[in-house]
């Protein structure tokens, strides 16, 4: 049990907040309960994150502005290399990701046979639960559209749930400060040619996280955040 | 002197006089303005000049050759000043960056 709290100091899980408020406690609590490193990425949030972060331990790091989450992944990521991390996951604020995939997600790593992982709610269909419909439709574009700017075929194209080695995390350096470095991770993943896989992980769809999420039109700009990526590379 | 060639000119004028009195250009920058100038003063002036290159150029009308070149123009400048959005944009994400991890570093070791 011991050797299992050391192994899960050395996962830094990367929680970017904008604006979550209440919600973020529950999130960081319950990753916290797990005895993983949380770095809260407060994403120049109108109240302080770390008013609702009173006595937990976690690292907390504060952006002026808000930048994206793209961004703030990427701070996340510097720091969590600087305190010596074995392990970097993504996980969303927002309480639709569960603690418990988070061992799930590391698996493959472990052996160091995969550089990194992607969660998917789509590779065991009972677990995706429901999905409302444009959202649907959104993700299956979403996927053939990553698959032609990047050749990768990921079975959920925005899943925000991802593990990664430390290596590997020095090797995927966002640029694309919005919501646009879900592909870019794709991207550099071919680049630098990383073992990848996905792993199956649950989604909740709270009230919450579907008011928090990304409105439809927002997918437009991240396709031509895309474009203007590939063009300016 | 007809009543737009009055517009135009004293528009261009006054676009020189402030690029001038800014007085932060290098040579370069000023002959490549002065040529800019002269050139649009001239074609403000003689019109029917452009009709005699666009009909060289395969084009219909002088007016019609301005066009086509503003377009080209237009989509130069959105992409250079793109460009330097995006690097103005990684500028201030690396200074917010690396002050936002200094920052939580002065807090943990205190």
């Amino acid at each position: 049990m011991n050797n299992l709290q050391n192994d899960n100091q050395s996962v830094f899980v990367l929680v970017p907040s904008y604006n979550e408020n209440e919600v973020l406690r529950d999130v960081v609590s319950m990753l916290v309960e797990k005895k993983y490193s949380v770095v809260v990425i407060d994403d120049g949030s109108t109240i302080r994150q770390s008013l609702y972060l009173k006595n937990l331990p976690v690292h907390y790091i504060r952006h002026k502005l808000n930048l994206g989450q793209g961004a703030a992944l990427q701070t996340g990521t510097n720091f969590a290399l600087s305190k010596g991390a074995t392990y970097i996951v993504h996980f969303d604020a927002d309480g639709q990701h569960s603690a418990k995939d988070v061992a799930t997600l590391l698996h493959p790593l472990e052996d160091d046979t995969i550089d990194i992982v992607f969660g998917s709610r789509f590779l065991v269909p009972t677990l995706s639960g429901y999905i409302p419909i444009q959202k649907k439709i959104l993700l299956f574009f979403g996927r053939y559209i990553n698959y032609i700017f990047s050749g990768l075929l990921l079975s959920d194209a925005h899943n925000g749930l991802r593990a990664m080695t430390s290596k590997a995390s020095t090797k995927i350096i966002l640029t694309e400060n919005r919501m646009a470095h879900a592909s870019e991770i794709l991207f550099l993943v071919k680049k630098n040619r990383l073992r990848f896989t996905e792993v199956s992980v649950s989604i909740s769809y709270t009230d919450y996280s579907k008011s928090k999420g990304q409105p439809v039109w927002n997918s437009i700009r991240i396709f031509f955040d895309l474009i203007l990526h590939k063009l300016f590379e | 002197m007809t009543g737009i060639q009055i517009i135009l000119i004293s528009g261009i004028l006054v676009a020189a006089f402030v690029f001038f009195i800014r007085r932060r250009n290098n040579i370069a920058d000023l002959l490549v303005f002065t040529t800019l100038v002269g050139t649009a003063i001239t074609f403000i002036l003689f019109p029917e000049w452009t009709n005699i290159i666009a009909h060289k150029l395969g084009v219909g009308r002088g007016a019609d050759l301005v066009f086509y070149l503003c377009i080209l123009l237009f989509v130069f400048v959105s992409l250079k000043l793109y460009a330097r959005l995006r690097r103005l944009e990684q500028m201030i994400t690396d200074v917010i960056r690396k002050e936002a991890i200094a920052e939580a570093d002065k807090l943990e070791n205190e």
